[in-house]
């Protein structure tokens, strides 16, 4: 038996898992209100990142470019900060915060966006847009450090740390729900609610799903406010749901606030979402009421159908952000499944430390491959070349082709998601998650099985 | 002819100059949008850089190639799978992306070791290929790597291989156009001329600037098969790398998209003395008469007559079909480019629809001058449009439906304006007769769409809503035809498969027999 | 005179609706193209001989038939118009396009020396 987390063992990547920090830190800003971040880079830094959330949540989302052409880059592009700060306060009255996220470009021609953004804030800002509430905000996010993953990590960070402000206590608990969908922020938001707990939810983007409306509202965007943001120093605690994704920012106030910082698993499955549970309660000293109890009972009486007739021995694969790998892989171990390639798409040294990881590979008792700084080609190249036999692949849109050229069946999960309608509406944690993942792998395991007739016959009666 | 200043835009009024309405009986030296300058900051423009305008657009359409980008990962990972380019080789340029994935050390230290590496693992990873495409981006342009150099050393010791260096980093130029013609420009100079074509055909054309989306590639090949001509290689949709080392033995570069690939045209003609023939594949009178002039120049214009002929009587009355129910309609065509004025005349002559505005994300102002002398009076032309401008734009021309790209298309369906996918299309491929009808009916199925129609009620109101359970199209569209065309026993729907490329490789085509060879001169 | 002009005018609208050759990249290409291909157009309509040495040469007549033709077509007043008054008309033609797309264009990209 070998269970290792072992590196790709080739420099290069073919067919990336995940983009880079940039992108993360542009999904970070379309989470709050009234703000339109500036990529300081090329307009491609800018313009396929929008394509890409439009191509996830059918909407469109407004970011805007410094718009970095050949003579910034020979001498200097930050004209091109100042111009944009202004072009955009100017079109766009209600704006207030606006991050200013760099790029591999800007950071190799060395700009110094926190200097920019003390002259516009000491003159701009003053002279042009007095009484006017607004937030530069430098966010360092080179493009060859890190991924998608660690932009998003490091954006929540620096807006919690430029807002935070102590005041008086809140009572409210933060939670960091991380590189979510609208879907999660619902089911997460249903616990608390029932739990009756004050939450500061970062980000709230049930509004990503948007509506067509009779007065023609026109883009989507997120509504943690300013105030929500500052009010994060005065919290209770800090519950981060997914550890790569949120983490800087709550050990940010812990140690600067004494706002305890606490990691949860992410709690995707009954027994990670029973984790979360039990630790709000602990937190807080409500109780769990019998809502939760039966929505966890309604849980498991549907994965009860499923697990020892369909799901038991499959054979899985899953990649996609690191937090949502782990939290699958646990949850499909819970029914019975076998995760056997698990794929982590950055360099982050901290995967060989990670506890759940390590405990994975302690105790999965079987064949188990995790690759840290993979990408989707280990997948193939194992299913190709290694003779890797899999029933299931758990990841996002940019993998559909190994699906397809190999037979297997897939349930897009995680971002981006694009071959599939609406999946941005469903979650993947809490009570509700477990219902819907388990489900959705049932049905995609049912289609392939006709497809292919492999023991089609078995659905007669069920 | 007034260039138009947006309210949106009054607080730059360098913009005013980017936008024009077509008056009556004004021409284009009277006034004509600036085009290709650098764009403002923070307009929240929707144009791209010149890396994808090199990799995505013109070098990843290629084939049987490995594309790999020398740069971080996201240049790679965001312009993977965001385009409808097919091939006949299983899609292998859709399927696989390379990224060299450069990091911090790299930055400090270079990366060309790395990339020697990447190359060496990608031809590994693949031994069925041995063609290679490496794009520059911002990173690697700014360290200073020596793609050519690496590329050199990698050629000397795998002699099997093939690789082209395209140095296009995303920031060289106002847009993706810059990308266009770097790349052009570094194909000809590097890799024209170095392979000799086997000739099968006495009528032998470059198809230049033609991308294949949806298969527009494979329908025209159709027809340029049909009249016996050899396609030697397609600039560069569903194109082959060597094909494409072999450009300098047309005899004619049949060009589509002039903005992206006339600079390789020109070229070609300057140093190979290979004319420049430009045509539209869109539109059943443009393409007629594009098939002709091509058909002339080779003295087989009999050959394009029967295959007009033919297309002609079997799609023109599903063409009139949607015609007749799409007249009057008003659109607005905001494309990337050439579309503005491949489209721009064609659909207003053949489908009636009004074409109310134009505008192009990077075109240059030879575009605006095709598509403003194309399009009808009162049409507002725009260069480099930006999110507000777009807005404005259709709030006040309120289009019954806009041709334009995937996100932007996002923002029109919130104020409840269906939009085509000008760029990817919706159900293509749209050149060719068939395709062309194939676009009518995508038009008419997004203007009549029952539940595009419903998205303009306000369900609080005590508007009148009827009782009935569904609608249909014909509902709408046919509720004020006369009853001649209603009832028509030619017109009809179009009547095509819902994939029609498959059929088209299956073909077979007809051999036609070679000239004698002229008698060598004594 | 009118009339010429007009006449012009209705040539000059079909060309900048249909065509694409008068729209090449640079100012000396326009200028060879107009040159050219409405010199060819000339001479068909006029039935003179057209010399055709180059593959150049017989891009440019392919786009001339194909004006010519559609000249013939639209423009009833082509086949009562007198010899004189054709080449008058044609002539005006080739200068009103050369103002439209060199001259009087307003493309700053035209006299930039590369391609």
């Amino acid at each position: 038996m070998s269970c290792e987390l072992a590196e790709k063992g080739r420099s290069g990547v073919i067919n990336p898992i995940f983009t880079c920090q940039p992108c993360g830190a542009q999904y970070a800003s379309i989470g709050i209100k009234d703000c339109i971040g500036i990529v300081h880079g090329g307009q491609g830094c800018v313009m396929f990142v929008r394509l890409l959330f439009s191509q996830h949540f059918k909407e469109s989302f407004e970011i805007a470019s410094s718009s970095v052409h050949e003579d910034g880059a020979v001498f200097g592009a930050l004209n091109r900060v100042e111009a944009a700060v202004d072009v955009l306060l100017m079109r766009y009255p209600d704006v207030k915060v606006v991050p200013i996220i760099s790029t591999c470009c800007t950071e190799v021609i060395g700009d110094d966006i926190d200097g920019v953004v003390r002259k516009l804030n000491a003159g701009l800002l003053k002279e042009k847009f007095a009484g006017r509430e607004v937030h530069l905000i430098p966010v360092h996010t080179p493009s060859f450090v890190g991924s998608m993953v660690t932009g998003y990590d490091v954006a929540v960070r620096d807006f919690v740390t430029h807002f935070a402000k102590k005041s008086v206590p809140n009572g409210k608990v933060n939670i960091f729900t991380g590189w979510a969908n609208p879907g999660d922020v619902t089911a997460i938001k249903w616990i608390l609610g029932e739990m009756g707990i004050e939450a500061t939810v970062l980000f709230e983007i049930e509004s990503f799903d948007a509506p067509v409306m009779p007065s023609g509202n026109t883009v989507a965007h997120g509504e943690t406010t300013i105030e929500d943001l500052r009010g994060t120093a005065n919290a209770v605690a800090s519950i981060v749901l997914n550890r790569y994704e949120g983490a800087k920012a709550a050990a940010y106030l812990e140690d600067e606030f004494g706002v305890p910082a606490i990691i949860c698993p992410s709690p995707i499955g009954i027994r990670n979402t029973d984790i979360l549970v039990k630790k709000l309660k602990k937190l807080t000293g409500k109780a769990i009421p019998d809502s939760v109890a039966i929505k966890r009972g309604i849980a498991l009486d549907a994965l009860a159908d499923l697990t020892h007739m369909f799901f038991a021995e499959k054979r899985v694969a899953i990649y996609g952000n690191p937090d949502l790998v782990i939290g699958l892989a646990e949850f499909c171990l819970d029914l019975e499944m076998k995760p056997v390639l698990l794929l982590l798409g950055d360099d982050n040294a901290g995967y060989a430390k990670d506890p759940r990881i390590k405990y994975l590979l302690e105790n999965a008792g079987y064949d188990i491959e995790i690759v840290r700084n993979a990408d989707l080609f280990v997948l193939e190249d194992r299913i190709k070349n290694s003779g890797l036999a899999l029933d299931l692949i758990l990841g996002h849109s940019k993998g559909r082709f190994t699906s397809i050229d190999y037979g297997i069946p897939m349930l897009r999960v995680g971002f981006p998601v694009y071959d599939r309608a609406g999946m941005h509406r469903h979650p993947v944690v809490g009570y509700d998650g477990a219902i819907w993942l388990a489900e959705q792998m049932a049905n995609t395991l049912f289609t392939d099985m006709e497809y292919k007739k492999n023991k089609e016959w078995v659905l007669n009666v069920w | 002819m007034p260039y138009h200043l947006f309210k949106c835009s009054q607080c730059i009024p360098e913009r005013e100059k980017h936008a024009v309405i077509k008056g009556p009986g004004e021409d284009l030296s009277m006034a004509l949008p600036l085009g290709y300058l650098n764009t403002i900051p923070g307009s929240i423009s929707e144009r791209g850089c010149a890396y994808c305008g090199a990799k995505h657009v013109i070098g990843t359409p290629m084939k049987d190639v490995i594309h790999l980008s020398h740069g971080p990962v996201g240049c790679t990972y965001d312009t993977w799978q965001t385009k409808r380019y097919i091939s006949d080789n299983d899609n292998f340029q859709l399927k696989y992306t390379f990224a060299s994935d450069m990091k911090e050390k790299h930055i400090v230290f270079g990366a060309e070791r790395l990339l020697k590496d990447n190359i060496k693992e990608a031809f590994k990873a693949f031994p069925g290929i041995k063609r290679m495409t490496i794009y520059q981006t911002c990173a690697s342009a700014l360290i200073g790597d020596d793609i050519n150099a690496i590329a050199a050393e990698i050629m000397e010791d795998m002699p099997e291989v093939d690789i082209f260096v395209c140095n296009s980093p995303g920031f060289g130029g106002p847009s993706q156009s810059g990308g266009h013609h770097k790349i052009n420009i570094a194909w000809i100079n590097q890799k024209v001329g170095t392979v000799e074509p086997e000739i099968t055909s006495d009528y032998v054309i470059n198809y230049v600037g033609e991308y294949n989306i949806q298969g527009d590639q494979e329908v025209m090949q159709d027809y340029f098969k049909r009249m016996g001509i050899q396609v030697l290689s397609t600039f560069t949709g569903n194109g082959s790398y060597d094909d494409l080392r072999a450009m300098h033995r047309a005899h004619l570069n049949v060009l589509e998209c002039a903005r992206s690939a006339e600079y390789i045209c020109n070229e070609l003609r300057v140093r190979y003395g290979i004319p420049r023939l430009d045509i539209d594949g869109f539109g059943f009178e443009p393409l007629s008469s594009s098939l002709r002039k091509i058909g002339l120049f080779f003295g087989i214009e009999d050959r394009a007559q029967a295959i007009i002929d033919e297309e002609t009587a079997k799609w023109k009355p599903e063409l009139d079909w949607y015609k007749e129910r799409l007249k009057g309609k008003k659109v607005c065509l905001w494309p990337g480019g050439s579309k503005l004025w491949h489209w721009a005349h064609a659909i207003h002559a053949e489908m009636g629809v009004d074409v109310v505005s134009v505008y192009t994300k990077f075109g240059h102002q030879g575009d605006m001058e095709k598509g403003i002398s194309r399009c009808e009076e009162g049409a507002l032309a725009i260069d480099d449009p930006n999110e507000l401008e777009g807005l404005e734009a259709m709030e006040t021309l309120k289009p019954d439906c806009i041709f334009t790209g995937k996100r932007p298309g996002e923002v029109a369906k919130k104020i409840r304006v269906p939009y085509l996918n000008a760029h990817a299309y919706h159900n293509g491929p749209w050149k060719g007769f068939e395709g062309w009808v194939r676009f009518a009916r995508d038009i008419y199925n997004a203007i009549y769409s029952p539940v595009h129609q419903l998205s303009l009620v306000d369900i609080r109101t005590d508007e009148a809503i009827g009782d009935a359970g569904f609608a249909t199209r014909k509902s709408f569209s046919d509720a004020n035809l006369p009853e001649e065309v209603k009832n028509s026993e030619t017109l009809r729907e179009y009547t095509g498969k819902y994939s029609i490329i498959p059929d088209l490789q299956a073909k077979t085509h007809p051999e036609f027999a070679r000239r004698e060879p002229e008698p060598a001169a004594v | 005179m009118e009339d010429s002009k007009e006449r012009v005018s209705q040539i000059v609208d079909h060309i900048m609706k249909n065509c694409l050759w008068q729209f090449h990249s640079r100012a000396w290409d326009r200028l060879r193209q107009n040159e050219n291909i409405l010199g060819m157009t000339a001479k068909i309509l006029l039935d003179e001989k057209v010399e055709i040495k180059t593959p150049d040469d017989k891009c440019y007549w392919v786009d001339a038939v194909c004006l010519a033709d559609a000249c013939r077509k639209k423009f009833s007043w082509i086949s009562s118009s007198s010899r004189e008054e054709l080449a008058d008309v044609m002539a005006s033609l080739k200068e009103r396009m050369d103002f439209l797309t060199v001259t009087g264009s307003l493309n700053e990209e035209l006299t930039d020396k590369h391609y």
